[in-house]
């Protein structure tokens, strides 16, 4: 069942899809008509204008989906399941093409080989002008200025056209016509194509785009994508015979002849001159060794006049008007549903460039979020090893062993047992109950949340218990007594400033990789917020309820209950919400430290290896954990302090 | 309303910008990724402006944290070439389907180590002590590959550990606090204070024996490869010159040392662990069909097989591409 689910994903999101954008129109229509009747009774500002609304909340949700799929190239794949693999063979197309394209105005503004002449030109005029004065003798000056006049002359004996070999020409010519060739048969579309070449069975077995290992498939598996496929192999071989041509004319050979000669002369020159000083020869050797560097750039015969060019710039310019225009509808699929750079052919598959890059497509999240979900270990769910969230059987005893310190066994009179002569343990009192020290023995089981969720929610569950059993008080006494507002104002304000990641690295030796450490951070930030609340809702207290409640004779510890706690509570409150969104916010950190379990610990492996569905998941989960928390505090704030906002 | 709609034409501007960013970039200029802290011959030639010179454009050097970070920067088009980039990180990217391709080999080291606290008493000889132990190691990272390999070799079975994702020196202070029992490592400052309180579970030359070695890869973009490849090929050939010319003198020692940002006795001590193929070297041993690259990266794609996260199907050799060598 769930198989073939993740097979059909797209068809599923064509649905979702359609259903979320109805949902969204009549959201719209709704909200709409709603707010024209309310906006008649309610003036601006009164906070009533803002209960109710959830079909706001709905129309937002709807947005966020939709544009999560837009953007994650899954409004494309629910519609268009063809269009990658199709666009995927284009993209070989451009591929095969790129090398040729490099070299020529289409793809760079300027020729390579105007770009060689202009660069090397520069360099030679550079290094002439930095010749160094009496580092060289006078025959030698003159020999270097020699070369960099006979380079020059080489740069000029490549760009001219009159000079260029028949061979290069014909061979110019014969990938014009190879060019051409191609572009009529692009021209010819499908029905062209001879049967031979419809999609081989390898392709059409083949997962759909996003269901299997290779993200898009890589073997044509329509009739279109085979003529592209069949095009970007021959192009790939006219790539190969234009990239080996070389413009290499019998005077420019002479040339690279006698400077090669004159260089290794000039090196043998100076290295055979013993007399000269080592810093002389090191001069030397470097100047030679730099304008030798500037000749190895130039001997290859990579050079070409530029007229000569451009019939194959046309040729290609051409053929990829024609590519394009031979994409058809799927020209309007890659400009508006794949934002981005389209599909682009690596070395060996072909990717999404775009954002779908970093942003897997919801269907893709939710699999991948059932995979994880899986409590089966075995059948590959979980991560690394535990389940995302279970219930397991905790030994009671594992909870009396926690509490109970093995030393205290170790006070006890008497000694603990050893193996007897023939090899057998009798064990004595001590050892019984060290065993249960240790939780070593049966006292039944009670079942148990498990998994990193819960290893997660609970570190920021006890850390904000404390926060607030700690915090709240302290913070209230703040608020009413000047001995304690002075005397830990300082501490508090010093340390809360602080991001909590500062503290990683001391809390990792202070309390080793535990859970204490990382439920201590998650304290801290939540001790700060409690007190900071607590402190600012008891000091808001107004002065005249406190002095009717004296004068109608309560006591201190009476006022502090019933007058300066419900008034600090909506302050409290709020804290709280703040507290756990700081608490989550700092929850990757904490267990960046020493990752065994957690959220934090799956978003922090997953960042390793850029695996960009797996951070979106934890992403997802801790969106979701943290609405959660909130629309509880909301219903305890409205259950609590129903006075709120209507004072 | 118009206010409304003028609110939603904004923001659907906005955010369709977010879908077209980055720009295409006449070469002017090479961008390359390096790390700190990590001497290399070549550093000689990049602070002597060589590289520039040989490649006739300006060469940019931006140093790295990781070279999952690297591979991050080449696929957004910021860096055209990686120098000395993880074996792991290049598999794990090329697992990602990310148009990278592997060059050349830039560094050949010992494998990293894993120390064991000494009070425990473990050494190799009785090593299968180590099953129930805790172990800190850098996740998907060569000392991650490192660790696996050495407990393969040494026959202990690594689902029995409980294994914490540290960083190598939040694992070396625990080794010292007793919270783990063994940390797996790279990184020399990191090495030194874990083996204040622990010893390396493997000597050199027990790893050499059970032929656990590690390198570092020259990766370019595809983009790179195809569209520049006379840069490629000059790229190589300089360091391959650097790394030729490396006598090991006083002076080359300071001026490595320097570039990298450490002392010179650092590099020293780091270097003598290091060795750098040459070209021919690195097409006889690393580039041939089933050589070191390709049996390193398969090793590596099967130690990281549980990340399921492949977007990647077939063998490495299509990725390992040895012909700017020549």
């Amino acid at each position: 069942m769930l198989e073939w689910i993740s097979y059909h994903r797209a068809d599923i999101a064509a649905v979702l899809i359609l259903v979320l954008a109805a949902v969204f129109l009549w959201s719209v229509y709704y909200g709409m008509r709603t707010s024209r009747l309310r906006d008649k009774e309610q003036v601006f500002g009164d906070p009533e204008r803002t209960s109710g609304g959830w079909y706001w909340a709905v129309c937002g949700l709807t947005t966020i989906l939709l544009v999560w799929f837009y953007f994650s190239w899954g409004l494309a794949r629910a519609y268009f399941p063809t269009a990658a693999n199709e666009l995927c063979q284009v993209a070989k197309v451009h591929e095969a093409m790129s090398p040729i394209v490099a070299r020529l105005p289409i793809g760079s503004r300027y020729f390579k080989s105007t770009d060689l002449v202009v660069r090397n030109s520069e360099q030679l005029e550079v290094i002439e002008a930095d010749l160094p004065e009496g580092v060289f003798t006078p025959a030698q000056t003159r020999d270097l200025r020699q070369i960099m006049v006979e380079t020059r002359e080489l740069i000029a004996v490549y760009s001219d056209p009159a000079r260029v070999d028949g061979a290069v020409h014909r061979q110019l010519a014969n990938i014009v016509g190879t060019l051409q060739d191609l572009t009529v048969r692009v021209q010819g579309g499908v029905d062209n194509l001879r049967p031979a070449l419809r999609p081989s069975s390898a392709a059409l077995a083949q997962t759909p785009w996003g269901v299997g290992d290779e993200e898009i498939p890589n073997l044509p598996m329509t009739a279109r994508g085979v003529l592209f496929d069949a095009v970007a192999q021959d192009v790939a071989a006219v790539s190969e015979d234009f990239l080996t041509l070389r413009n290499m004319p019998p005077e420019a050979a002479r040339l690279i002849a006698q400077i090669r000669g004159d260089i290794d002369r000039i090196k043998a020159e100076i290295e055979a001159d013993t007399a000269a000083s080592a810093e002389i020869t090191e001069a030397r050797g470097n100047y030679v060794k730099a304008v030798e560097r500037i000749f190895r750039r130039l001997d290859d015969g990579t050079i070409f006049p530029a007229n000569i060019l451009n019939e194959v710039n046309e040729a290609v310019a051409v053929m990829l008007d024609e590519v394009a225009r031979a994409k058809g509808s799927l020209r309007v699929v890659d400009a508006l549903f794949m934002p981005g750079f389209g599909v682009v052919k690596t070395r060996t598959i072909c990717i999404e460039q775009g954002s779908s890059r970093w942003l897997p497509k919801p269907t893709d999240v939710v699999a991948k979020l059932s995979l994880l979900a899986n409590p089966n270990i075995e059948e590959g769910g979980g991560f690394k090893g535990t389940r995302l969230l279970w219930v397991k059987w905790l030994a009671i005893a594992d909870v009396v062993g926690f509490f109970i310190p093995d030393g205290v066994v170790d006070v006890l009179p008497g000694g603990y047992g050893t193996h007897d002569a023939s090899g057998g343990f009798v064990p004595t009192y001590k050892d019984r109950l060290l065993a249960l020290a240790q939780g070593e023995v049966n006292l039944g089981h009670v079942p148990m949340l498990d998994g990193h969720i819960w290893d997660s929610l609970f570190r920021v569950l006890v850390a904000l218990f404390f926060g607030v059993l700690l915090g709240v008080p302290l913070g209230i006494y703040m608020g009413v007594s000047r001995f304690f507002k002075s005397f830990f104002d300082p501490m508090i304000e010093l340390y809360r400033p602080v991001p909590p990641l500062a503290w990683a690295p001391l809390i990792l030796t202070i309390f080793g990789i535990q859970d204490d450490g990382k439920i201590f951070l998650l304290f801290m930030v939540a001790f700060a917020i409690m007190v900071i609340s607590a402190r600012t809702g008891a000091s808001g207290t107004q002065i005249s309820k406190i002095r009717a409640s004296h004068s109608l004779g309560a006591s201190n510890g009476q006022i502090l209950r019933h007058v300066i706690l419900p008034n600090a509570l909506p302050e409290i409150l709020t804290g709280v919400r703040i507290a756990i969104g700081v608490c989550w916010g700092t929850l990757v950190a904490a267990e960046m430290l020493a990752g065994t379990t957690g959220v934090g610990f799956i978003e922090n492996v997953a960042r390793t290896v850029s695996d960009y569905e797996l951070i979106w998941v934890t992403i997802l989960i801790m969106g979701l954990l943290g609405l959660l928390f909130d629309l509880f505090m909301r219903k305890l704030i409205s259950i609590l302090i129903p006075w709120r906002g209507k004072g | 309303m118009t206010k409304f709609r003028k609110f939603l034409a904004s923001t659907v501007a906005g955010v369709a910008v977010l879908g077209v960013a980055q720009t295409a970039q006449a070469i002017d200029e090479v961008n390359v990724a390096f790390f700190l802290e990590w001497p290399t011959p070549n550093q000689i030639a990049k602070v002597d402006k060589i590289y520039d010179e040989a490649l006739g454009v300006k060469v940019n050097w931006t140093n790295f944290g990781s070279g999952v970070d690297m591979a991050e920067a080449q696929v957004a088009g910021d860096i055209d070439i990686a120098y000395s980039q993880g074996a792991a990180p290049f598999v794990n990217a090329i697992r990602q389907g990310k148009p990278i391709r592997m060059v050349g080999v830039a560094v050949v080291y010992e494998a990293n180590d894993c120390f064991v606290r000494n009070d425990l008493g473990i050494t190799s000889a009785n090593a299968s002590e180590l099953e129930g132990k805790t172990v800190a190691v850098p996740f998907n990272t060569m000392a991650d590959y490192a660790f696996r390999a050495q407990m393969t070799a040494l026959d202990v079975d690594v689902s029995t550990m409980t294994l914490v994702d540290q960083d190598p020196a939040d694992g070396a202070v625990s080794l010292a606090d007793k919270s783990v029992d063994m940390v797996c490592l790279y990184g020399a400052d990191s090495a030194a204070k874990a083996g204040e309180v622990g010893t390396q579970i493997m000597t050199a030359e027990q790893k050499m024996k059970a032929d656990i070695g590690s390198f570092d890869v020259i990766s370019v973009t595809e983009k790179f490869a195809t569209e520049h490849p006379e840069l490629v090929r000059a790229f190589l050939k300089v360091t391959d010159e650097a790394n030729k010319n490396w006598r090991g003198t006083d002076e080359q020692f300071r001026k490595v040392a320097q570039d990298a940002g450490i002392d010179v006795q650092i590099a020293k001590d780091q270097m003598a662990t290091f060795s750098f193929p040459t070209a021919e070297e690195q097409l006889s041993t690393y580039f041939v069909k089933g050589g070191e690259a390709e049996k390193l990266a398969e090793i590596l794609g099967a130690v990281f097989e549980d990340s399921n996260s492949s977007n990647y199907a077939g063998s490495f050799d299509a990725v390992i591409d040895g012909s700017f060598l020549k």
